[in-house]
Formats: structure tokens, C-alpha cells, sequence
């Protein structure tokens, strides 16, 4: 009796635990039903996986830690999963790509570092730690994507790029209208998003007002990305520089003379005094070579 | 001292110990066998990479760099006893000069061995030359320890010369080849005044020159790592606090040197109590400047405790590597200073077993400048193991160590054997002195 009345306990408290901390289970982010579904064109195999653990080495295992071996960054809060583990791996294709690509609470959004591809590849290697993983491939045909032309114009009247997305088809040249189009002018680090994500309107148009005040290099030069999406024709990136930007003259720090520059750009100072000891230093030595000499000359 | 000995005496005692007898044989077969053991060691490391040793991304110079500022430091004893005593007219210090010079010589040309020991690809030392860059302390550090060992080479060698015309003369049953190396090193000295004077010149530049590259090879040493922001290493006076401190190392190696030589060489009249006393009075001289450098380098920043600091002194003082602090810090000088002070304690055995004491100290000294810093940066790498953090040498690395140890021992043996370590022509020329006088 006794036996069995303790039973009853263990498993209430085991319920009652697990009721108190389901929350902390619960996960803080929502992937949109569309996004769910998402799959990937790239098909995922050996390449595909070793090229993917190359970025994720590189962008997530700082947090994430290697997937297996439970040594995630334990100083964050929430500590950021061992993504090869089953809780992570239940996640569909599409929301392991809709939280790279927007982040989750303090994991951080890839949207401006990673393209979509990259973050298929790094998707593909986590895979490759579940083996129950069938991969089903999206119907998307990436080579829709080769057949698009995007051209960047800069409107000096209105201060805006003015973004023009068309499609060479078979059957002629069409406008691309209703993409996602974004801007982004290029720093050291990463990419600077301009303005928000607009669509294109029906002559495959967009209009995103420009800054005034963005530096530029000596002559005002700015590399602007144009991203488009567009659910046929997928993802397209375009680079393109203007004279836009105020131009800044700053002289690169390893430019001048420092102690930290390269032999042939050494503080004088430096090399003087090295060359000071070193030739008073030979110049004691050829007196005292021409001593020597002396004593056996005698 | 005083009693006088004809030249013929202080020629034959002095050149007594040339000569291969069976200790001696032995003496080198032990170091030897030690060597080839400890080699062994190195050739793992060698084999398999700096795994074998506790070595890693926290603790990248542990034991081994510990070990080359011990050795620049021991070496720097040349240049206090041969150069500044002798140029202050210190004549107590003359026929000790010869031992400073080979102490300093094996040290300061074995430390750069030690430096290469450390790197897990000991080739890659060439790129120092082809890609170095003078901003950098390292170029320094190579520049001037190279220059170092060449003056004091030419140091022991130049003071030498008539002494090595009295070997290849006085010494008898000598191999002809031996004979003939005595001979063409002499560089046919005649003892002519001239030849004097030109000895007499080239010693005083080399006094006056090495000067200034000793304090510079061991500034330069403590820049590698005062230049690096690192609590502990984070100083100012880390110049003057290493030089002096290897003054005490080296007064301690040449007091050790001057016993077993006594000893061994029955130098007991040339080698006398006088010399340690007053040897004993040098070391209580430049340890007690040692320590208030050491004042300094501790109080500075506990009194400010900032953050990074007052862990790295807690550490020091009341953390994992406090057993070590106090040893070396009590026994190592603050109890030989306190001994020396007492004219018993300067006697031959008691300053020897001091000088043990402070020598030993002395090495630990460096690991306890070296090993905690590195344990804790200012950013520490996440996700690592923690035998990264806390530093254990392993048996390999131990023997790595040892080998240069064993190496000085083995220059300074062999140098002893081919050369006589008390200076016989200024012996000589000291006791006509006094005869005229
Ligand atoms: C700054 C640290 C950090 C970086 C870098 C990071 N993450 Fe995260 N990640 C987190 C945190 C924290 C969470 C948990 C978020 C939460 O639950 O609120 C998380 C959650 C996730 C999740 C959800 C897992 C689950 O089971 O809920 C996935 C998938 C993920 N990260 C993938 C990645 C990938 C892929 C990368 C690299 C491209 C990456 N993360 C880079 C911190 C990071």
C-alpha cells in the first residue's frame, strides 16, 4: 500500500513538474503558416553538407556550439539549442529557414548576411545529424532565376533609386511585379538596409528614397545590393556603385608610418635607433677585429 | 692574499685543473646521459607537436619562456661582475671575472636555444629574418641576444689571450693539436707593452660597450611582455625590475660556480673567504634592490586593485598560485637577504646553500611572472576545456626544460677544462705589484 501511495506522489510530482516548467519549453517565436512550408531547391548531399559546416563554423557555432557535443554558449539566456538534438530537428525545413533568416529572440537575423542559399546549405549540414530526414525539394526552379535583369537608376530629383525588376521569357520580356525588393549600401562589415523592403508595382518599379547622408569613400562612391524575391522566380541580387554618398577622406589607419604598419612603413625613430645599435655595435667590433690584428701583427 | 707565491706556484695552481681526470669523465658521462634523455623529450615534441607539453591557447609560453628570461637573466652576471666592478676598480672582483664571462657566455648562447624549444615548428625561426619587423620587440629581442653571446665571447676571449700563450707554453702532456689551437688562438703574443696596452684597450671598450646591450637584452626581454596589455605584466618598471632581478639570479649562479670550482680545482688560496664574503655582500646588494622592486610591481596595483589586477593579484597572494609566490618571495630573497646580512652565513657552505636557495627562487620567480597572466586574459576565449585554463606542465615538457639546463652545465665543464677560470697573467701581474709596493 505504502509502495503504491508513493508512486502516486512520484508521478504527480513529475506532472506537477512538468507543468511548471512547460512554459520554458514552449518556444518564444512563430514562423508564418507560408513560411512553414517553404522547401529548398538545393538538394541536399555530401557537398552540399561540408559546404554548409563551413558557414555554420563560421556564423553559428560560436553560439550554437558543434551539433552533438552540448557546448553552446551557456551564458546566454536562453541557452541557444544543440540544433542536432530532436527538438530543434522537428522543425520543418521552412522554419529552420524563417528563424535564420529573421532570428528569434537573441539569436540574431541572417537576412543581411547570409543569402537564401547559403542558409539552405547550413540547413542541409544540420540535417545531416538526423537520420530520419527525408528531404522533399521544393518544386521552385532556380534556373527561373538566371532569366532575370534588375536595373538600379538613381532619380537626383526625388533623392531615391528608382529599381526596375523584368524577366527575359521565351515569350518576350515581362515586367516582374508584386517582388520583395530591398536595398542595401555595403560597409566593412556586412550589409546597411536603406528604407524597408518595398514591392514592385506593375511595371515591375520600385521607388525607395535614398539618405543624403551616408559616407561614401574620397569621391562620394557607394556600393549599393539590390536584393529581389519573388516566389517564381526566387531569390536575385544585384551590386551597383554611385557617386551618392558625401565623400569622406579618411586615411586608412596603416597608411602612415606605425609602429603597428609593415617594415617598409616603420616609425623613423624606430629604425634610427635599431640602426644606431646595430652600426655602433659593428663599429666595436671592426676596432676590436683590427686589435686582434694588431696584437698578432707585433 | 698576502703571503706571496712565486710565479711558477700561482702558474702551476692555476693551470692544475686542465687536464682530464677521472671525475671529470664521470661528471660528463651523467650530463650526457641526461642530455640524450631529455633530447628525447624534445624529439617527441618534435614528433607529435606541442600536444605533448600542457601548453595551449591560454598558457602558450607556460614552463619554456620561463625558462628563457631565467637563462637571459642568469647571463647578465658577465657584465655586473666583469664590466661595472671592474670599471669601478673593484679588484676584489678580478679573479672572479673569468667564471662571471663563462656563466654568461654558456647562458646567454644556450637562451636562444631555449627560445626555439617553444615553437612547435622551430623552422619557421627563419621567418624572424624574413619577415620581421623592427617595430617589433621580438626582432629586438633576437638582435640583441645575438649580439650579446658575440661581445661576450669576445669578452672571455680577448682578457684570454696570454693566458692561453701561458697554456700552449706551461702546459705539459698536451695532444700537439691541442698545443697548436693554444698556440694559434694566442695570436702570437709576445707580451710586448704594446700588445698589453691593446688588451688593456679592447677590454675597456668591451666593459663600457656590453654595458649597455646587458641592460638592453634584458629590457627588451621584459618588453615582451610589459608591451603586451596583460594584467601583471601591465608595468611600467618591468625594465629595471627584470635587470635586477637577474643580477640576484647570476650573483647566485657565480657564487654556486666559485664553490665547486674551489673545490673541485683546489683553489681554496685564490678562491678565498674574502671573495664571498664579498660576493655575499653583492648579493645582499642587489637584492635588496630587487626587492624593492618587487615593493613597487605588487603595491602599485593592489592598491588600486583594478578589476582585471586584483584577481591577478589575488591569485598571487591568497590563489592557486600563492605556495609558490610566498616560497619564492621568503626563501628566495627576503630569508637570504635577512641571512646574508650575518658575516657567518657568508662563509663558503652557508652562502652556498643560500645561494641555492635564491637561484632556485629565481627560476620560479619567472614562472610566477609568466604562467599567471596567462591564465587569465582580459577576454577569455569561450567554450574552452578547462585544463586550458589551468596550467600543468606535463613530464615532456619537464625534460624539455631541463635540457638547456644540462647544456649550460656542459659549456660550463668543458670551458673549465680548456681554459684556466682565474685569470693567470693578472694574477700574476697583481702579485708583482704588490711585491714592488
Ligand atoms: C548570438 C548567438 C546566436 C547565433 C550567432 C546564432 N544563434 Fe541560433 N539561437 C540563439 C538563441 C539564443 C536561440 C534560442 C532563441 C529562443 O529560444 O528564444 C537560437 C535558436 C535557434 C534555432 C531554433 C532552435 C530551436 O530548437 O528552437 C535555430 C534553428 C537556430 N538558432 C539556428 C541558428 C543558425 C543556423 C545560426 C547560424 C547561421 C544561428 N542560429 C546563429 C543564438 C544564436
Amino acid at each position: 500500500m505504502i509502495q503504491k501511495k508513493n508512486n502516486i506522489g512520484i508521478i504527480a510530482f513529475v506532472l506537477l513538474a512538468f507543468l511548471v516548467t512547460a512554459p520554458l519549453y514552449a518556444r518564444n517565436w512563430k514562423s508564418p503558416d507560408d513560411q512553414k512550408d517553404k522547401k529548398s531547391y538545393l538538394k541536399f548531399d555530401a557537398t552540399t553538407a561540408s559546404q554548409g559546416e563551413a558557414l555554420y563554423n563560421a556564423n553559428c557555432a560560436s553560439c550554437h556550439g558543434t551539433p552533438g557535443k552540448n557546448n553552446s554558449l551557456k551564458s546566454l539566456n536562453p541557452i541557444p539549442p544543440d540544433l542536432s538534438t530532436k527538438a530543434s530537428q522537428q522543425l520543418t525545413d521552412g522554419e529552420l529557414l524563417y528563424i535564420v533568416t529573421n532570428g528569434a529572440g537573441l539569436m540574431p537575423s541572417f537576412k543581411n548576411i547570409l543569402s537564401e542559399e547559403k542558409e539552405w546549405l547550413i540547413i542541409s549540414y544540420l540535417r545531416g545529424f538526423n537520420k530520419e530526414y527525408v528531404q522533399q525539394l521544393s518544386k521552385f526552379d532556380p534556373a527561373k532565376s538566371k532569366l532575370v535583369k534588375l536595373t538600379t537608376t538613381f532619380d537626383k530629383a526625388s533623392q531615391s533609386i528608382i529599381i526596375q525588376a523584368i524577366a527575359n521569357e521565351k515569350t518576350g520580356v515581362v515586367a516582374i511585379a508584386g517582388a520583395e525588393v530591398s536595398l542595401f549600401v555595403k560597409r566593412y562589415f556586412g550589409n546597411f538596409q536603406v528604407d524597408k523592403s518595398v514591392k514592385t508595382d506593375a511595371m515591375g518599379k520600385a521607388t525607395i528614397a535614398f539618405p543624403t547622408d551616408i559616407p561614401g569613400d574620397k569621391t562620394g562612391k557607394l556600393n549599393v545590393l539590390v536584393k529581389m524575391f519573388e516566389a517564381n522566380y526566387g531569390e536575385v541580387q544585384k551590386t551597383d556603385s554611385f557617386d551618392i554618398g558625401i565623400p569622406t577622406d579618411k586615411p586608412a589607419l596603416n597608411e602612415k608610418r606605425a609602429i603597428w604598419n609593415v617594415v617598409s612603413k616603420a616609425p623613423l625613430w624606430v629604425i634610427g635607433l635599431y640602426s644606431m645599435g646595430l652600426i655602433s655595435f659593428l663599429m666595436l667590433l671592426a676596432y676590436l677585429l683590427l686589435n686582434l690584428r694588431k696584437i698578432f701583427k707585433s | 692574499m698576502s703571503d706571496k707565491k712565486s710565479s711558477e706556484k700561482i702558474i702551476a695552481d692555476l693551470l692544475g685543473h686542465i687536464r682530464l681526470s677521472k671525475s671529470f669523465m664521470a661528471w660528463m658521462g651523467i650530463l650526457s646521459v641526461s642530455l640524450v634523455v631529455c633530447l628525447y623529450a624534445y624529439f617527441l615534441q618534435l614528433r607529435d607537436g606541442m600536444v605533448v607539453t600542457g601548453l595551449g591557447d591560454y598558457v602558450s609560453w607556460g614552463m619554456y619562456i620561463s625558462n628563457f628570461v631565467f637563462f637571459v637573466a642568469t647571463s647578465l652576471i658577465g657584465m655586473l661582475i666583469s664590466a661595472v666592478l671592474s670599471l669601478l676598480n673593484q679588484k676584489w672582483a678580478a679573479p672572479l671575472a673569468r667564471i662571471a664571462e663563462i656563466i654568461a657566455l654558456a647562458f646567454a648562447a644556450v637562451a636562444g636555444l631555449v627560445i626555439v624549444m617553444d615553437m612547435g615548428r622551430p623552422e619557421r625561426l627563419l621567418n624572424v629574418f624574413i619577415h620581421g619587423r623592427i617595430q617589433s620587440p621580438i626582432v629586438w629581442d633576437v638582435t640583441v641576444v645575438t649580439i650579446y653571446v658575440l661581445i661576450s665571447t669576445l669578452f672571455l676571449y680577448i682578457p684570454l689571450i696570454p693566458d692561453l700563450k701561458i697554456c700552449s707554453e706551461k702546459l705539459d702532456k698536451l695532444p700537439p693539436f691541442a698545443r697548436k689551437i693554444y698556440t694559434l688562438l694566442s695570436l702570437n703574443w709576445k707580451g710586448t707593452p704594446e700588445q698589453h696596452e691593446l688588451i688593456k684597450k679592447s677590454t675597456r671598450a668591451l666593459a663600457i660597450f656590453i654595458i649597455p646591450v646587458a641592460l638592453a637584452i634584458h629590457t627588451v626581454t621584459s618588453w615582451l611582455f610589459a608591451n603586451t596589455s596583460r594584467a601583471g605584466w601591465d608595468s611600467t618598471i618591468f625594465g629595471p625590475y627584470f635587470v635586477t632581478g637577474a643580477f640576484v639570479s647570476g650573483t647566485a649562479a657565480v657564487i654556486i660556480a666559485m664553490f665547486v670550482f674551489r673545490k673541485s680545482f683546489k683553489l681554496n688560496e685564490y678562491i678565498t673567504d674574502y671573495h664571498f664574503d664579498k660576493i655575499g655582500k653583492l648579493l645582499v646588494l642587489v637584492s635588496l634592490v630587487y626587492l624593492y622592486f618587487n615593493l613597487n610591481e605588487y603595491m602599485v596595483p593592489a592598491y588600486k586593485m583594478k578589476r582585471a589586477e586584483a584577481f591577478h593579484i589575488h591569485e598571487l597572494f591568497a590563489g592557486s598560485h600563492a605556495f609558490m609566490f610566498w616560497a619564492t618571495q621568503l626563501l628566495g630573497l627576503v630569508i637570504p637577504i635577512i641571512l646574508l646580512l650575518f658575516k657567518p652565513f657568508r662563509k663558503p657552505l652557508p652562502i652556498l646553500v643560500i645561494a641555492l636557495m635564491v637561484l632556485i627562487g629565481s627560476w620560479f620567480k619567472r614562472y610566477i611572472i609568466v604562467v599567471p597572466t596567462m591564465e587569465h586574459p582580459f577576454l577569455p576565449i569561450q567554450n574552452v576545456p578547462l585544463n586550458f585554463k589551468i596550467y600543468t606542465p606535463t613530464l615532456i615538457e619537464i625534460g624539455v626544460t631541463i635540457a638547456p639546463m644540462i647544456m649550460v652545465l656542459l659549456i660550463v665543464t668543458v670551458l673549465s677544462k680548456v681554459i684556466p677560470i682565474i685569470p693567470i697573467q693578472e694574477t700574476l701581474d697583481h702579485a708583482s705589484e704588490t711585491e714592488q709596493k
